[in-house]
């Protein structure tokens, strides 16, 4: 995941810049990339700099009581770029019953004196680390339902040619494996060992075929976490051990528009 | 005793005569609770160096304090900083601050009056009215001050970019009222250097922005002697998130480079060095605030003495305002603020203050409602009346602890004014952007330790407790930014303009020459009634405008 690139802006004619000076250095401390566009910003200015500098969000800082009036502004100068996905939060002297007013009107969310860095840098992270989705890295493996095995294999080793890597019993799924390599992915042929597998009851229902896609990702949990996030069921949202020592969850076929996608950590939390 | 202080107790007590007649003590007899008589003054009779270290309340280097009797005769100036919305709503709040027994004036200008821009500018959409007054014209002007005799009522006006054409309005309504000029009292802030260092309210360059407070330095001089032609502030210094001991460097620094300006341009020291006047902030490490006071008067007057070589002993007094902390108030619990406004205001007390500002509970949410407003001053009452803490000269004088502390805060300070120095001064330090860098790192360190708990706020970061912050808070109604500018575009229809642009045009010619003193030039424009924002276009255009460090 690249730096989270932030904004801090101070609109209007305000000039304390204590909180806003402060904040920038603090997220820079956290790893982020600041840009502090300095005093008496116009939203125009302030929308404008967040384009260019194509920043993941804009923090707006204002004491001087003019926020209800220009927080709302730079959101719609935003709007009039184009640039209504980068998210807006405020901070500053804001009376309680402001952050309502503003947050109707698209402000993300206001911070008053009294937040932490800590706090701050959190939601930060939260909130917009994850536009940030970094695609799976590959394929991991395309999984094949199978009566049996050693009936299927002669197909792939003979007629395609492509190379037994190895056989595995996943006991915790009631399956037998077999992996074979093609290019940088696998096919894994997968044979129910019981009637209480998985696969036992999508070949009686199905009968043979393609059973799951397998994409390799890091950290797991995180994914999950964020996946979630984007309304993706999760068969297991915990994840359990798969063969080759990686950590493995499903989503939900009906969540994905009808493909049954596992997610794969492999050991070390690398993808091969 | 030694005789060099014995004579120095002769001088301070026929000082004390002097000023008795004038001003005498508030009471026949002060004493404690148990009747124990309170004395004006102590002090150890064989301090051998007494006299080099403290002084004699009055006599230099004023480290005890800058007058003779100090609070026996005449408590501190209660003046309460005010002002939000049109000049009529203030002009109520002030008339009702006066009736409450405050002793001064302390306007409050919005955004756009203080950065020179009139209320129907796009670049003050938003901001009019709301943490200050709206000024546009002298129309404004004298509404704000209606009924307040300026003969009586000394006011200190929050202005600094544009200070001369609010001085000019401020002399303007005096002449309608029918008062002398030279008997106009108060205050100007007029700094520039602690704006773009600290508090942000710049228009012009630092060269020509020097050139507007000579101007006003000469001017006042001659015509309006009793005004304190500047506040060199340390109070947003400190706010930025500087120490104490950088409040008081970065303030002299300041002073040092406006009386070199002064000089530079002909004047003579002691003509105006009498009417600089400070101000500083009131933090919450009580003991170390006492001796930033008595420090930074002592270091004051050597500088002036020595380095500048002024005679008058009113030149090398360090005369100061005070307001309490704003960022130590926290927006949870409000009303603990009360508590640590309380402690400040003893502070700047103890430390000899020539007047205060407390700040109300709720600042930090809102502006003050009149309620909070009004617990402020009475805080400061409950000191003055109730405590007792002003019977006597400089209590904590000759403390161990406070004494070592003042000295030490002096030649912390003495390194600062030196690498400033070297620096090229206080100009060039801020150009370079020293000051502004100084202050910063303290701000984030102060946040690092408050966010580790390292430094405990009460309320904040211990001690939290769940609940709905919601006070009534001061609410500056919508309207009145539509109803100021619309007045403000009638008001230009309906004067005289060929009067308004013959005395613009003359104040654009007085700015090209840099021998010409702006402020009578000024001071016709005000008449005119042509607005902040037009004469200050008028300056931007032959002096330009300071870009953001």
């Amino acid at each position: 995941m690249g730096k989270i690139r932030v904004l801090i802006a101070k609109p209007g004619l305000d000039g304390h810049d204590r909180g806003a000076l402060v904040i920038a250095q603090g997220l820079r401390d956290h790893g982020m990339e600041v840009i502090y566009t300095g005093l008496r910003q116009s939203p125009a200015q302030i929308a404008n700099a967040a384009v260019q500098e194509d920043v993941d969000i804009v923090g707006l800082s204002s004491l001087s009581g003019a926020h209800l009036t220009l927080f709302p502004k730079v959101i719609e100068e935003l709007k009039a770029l184009n640039a209504s996905d980068i998210p807006v939060i405020g901070g500053g002297v804001i009376p309680a019953e402001d952050i309502p007013v503003l947050i109707e009107k698209g402000i993300n969310n206001i911070f008053t004196s009294g937040s932490s860095i800590e706090e701050l840098a959190n939601y930060i992270i939260k909130l917009v680390g994850d536009e940030k989705i970094t695609p799976p890295k590959k394929i991991s493996h395309i999984g094949i339902a199978v009566h049996s095995i050693e009936q299927t294999l002669p197909f792939y080793r003979n007629t395609l040619g492509l190379v037994l890597e190895g056989m595995e019993e996943v006991a915790s799924e009631f399956v037998k494996v077999a992996f074979l390599r093609i290019g940088d992915t696998r096919f894994e042929l997968l044979e129910p060992t019981s009637e209480s597998s998985a696969i036992y009851k999508f070949l009686e229902k199905k009968g043979e075929g393609v059973h799951h896609i397998a994409l390799g990702i890091e950290d797991i949990k995180e994914r999950i976490r964020q996946y979630s996030k984007n309304g993706i069921q999760f068969i297991n949202t915990e994840p359990k051990p798969g063969a080759h020592q990686t950590k493995i969850a499903f989503m939900h076929p009906r969540s994905t528009h009808g493909v049954l996608f596992e997610l794969t950590e492999e050991s070390g939390g690398k993808d091969q | 005793m030694t005789i060099n202080q014995k004579d120095n107790e002769k001088k301070w007590k026929d000082s004390v005569e002097e000023t008795l007649k004038r001003f005498p003590e508030r009471k026949e007899v002060f004493q404690t609770s148990s009747s124990i008589p309170v004395d004006r003054l102590y002090y150890h009779e064989n301090d051998s160096d007494y006299n080099e270290r403290l002084g004699f309340p009055g006599e230099y280097p004023y480290t005890r304090g800058i007058q003779s009797t100090m609070y026996r005769s005449k408590y501190w100036t209660m003046r309460q900083y005010a002002g939000f919305g049109s000049a009529t709503e203030t002009n109520k709040r002030f008339r009702y601050l006066l009736e409450q027994g405050q002793t001064g004036l302390s306007v409050a200008f919005d955004l756009p009056t203080q950065i020179g821009y009139d209320s129907d500018d796009p670049m003050a959409e938003g901001e009019v009215g709301r943490v200050g007054v709206a000024i546009d014209t002298l129309h404004d002007m004298e509404a704000l001050l209606d009924q307040i005799p300026l003969d009586k009522v000394s006011t200190s006006m929050t202005i600094n970019s544009p200070a001369s054409i609010l001085l000019c309005m401020y002399i303007a309504v005096g002449e309608k009222q029918g008062v002398p000029i030279n008997k106009l009292t108060g205050t100007i802030q007029n700094d520039i250097l602690k704006e773009y260092i600290a508090r942000g309210t710049y228009i012009f360059p630092p060269k020509p922005s020097m050139r507007l407070i000579t101007n006003i330095f000469e001017y006042c001089q001659q015509n309006v002697p009793k005004f304190n032609t500047i506040s060199i502030s340390g109070y947003h210094i400190r706010e930025a998130g500087s120490t104490a001991v950088q409040e008081v460097a970065f303030t002299i620094a300041n002073g040092m480079a406006y009386v070199d300006a002064a000089i530079a341009s002909g004047l003579d020291v002691d003509s105006f060095a009498p009417r600089l006047a400070f101000f500083f902030n009131a933090h919450n490490n009580f003991f170390e605030e006492i001796a930033k006071f008595r420090a930074a008067r002592r270091i004051w007057a050597r500088i002036m003495k020595e380095h500048y070589q002024a005679k008058n002993p009113k030149s090398w007094k360090l005369r100061f305002h005070t307001q309490t902390g704003g960022s130590t108030l926290t927006a949870q619990q409000p009303d603990n603020n009360i508590v640590r406004v309380t402690l400040q205001a003893l502070a700047a007390v103890l430390g000899g203050t020539q007047s205060l500002h407390t700040n109300s509970r709720d600042e930090a949410l809102a502006l003050p409602t009149e309620e909070s407003a009004r617990i402020a001053l009475r805080t400061q009452q409950i000191i003055a009346h109730e405590s007792g803490v002003a019977d006597t000269i400089d209590p904590l004088g000759g403390s161990y602890f406070i004494e070592a502390l003042t000295d030490k805060i002096e030649s912390e300070v003495t390194i600062y004014l030196k690498q400033i120095e070297e620096l090229g001064g206080a100009v060039s330090a801020v150009e370079e952007g020293f000051m502004q860098r100084e202050i910063h790192r303290t701000a984030y360190e102060t946040q690092k330790r408050i966010e580790s708990e390292e430094e405990v706020i009460v309320g904040l970061n211990k001690y939290k407790i769940d609940e709905e912050v919601n006070p009534e808070l001061l609410k500056v109604d919508e309207k009145l930014e539509r109803e100021q500018k619309a007045a403000l575009q009638e008001r230009k229809l309906n004067r005289d303009k060929d009067l308004v642009n013959s005395t613009l045009k003359q104040l654009e010619w007085a700015a090209k020459n840099p021998e010409e003193n702006l402020i009578p030039y000024i001071l016709n424009a005000v008449k005119a009634y042509a607005s902040v924002g037009e004469i200050c276009n008028v300056l931007r255009r032959e002096f330009g405008e300071y870009g953001s460090i």
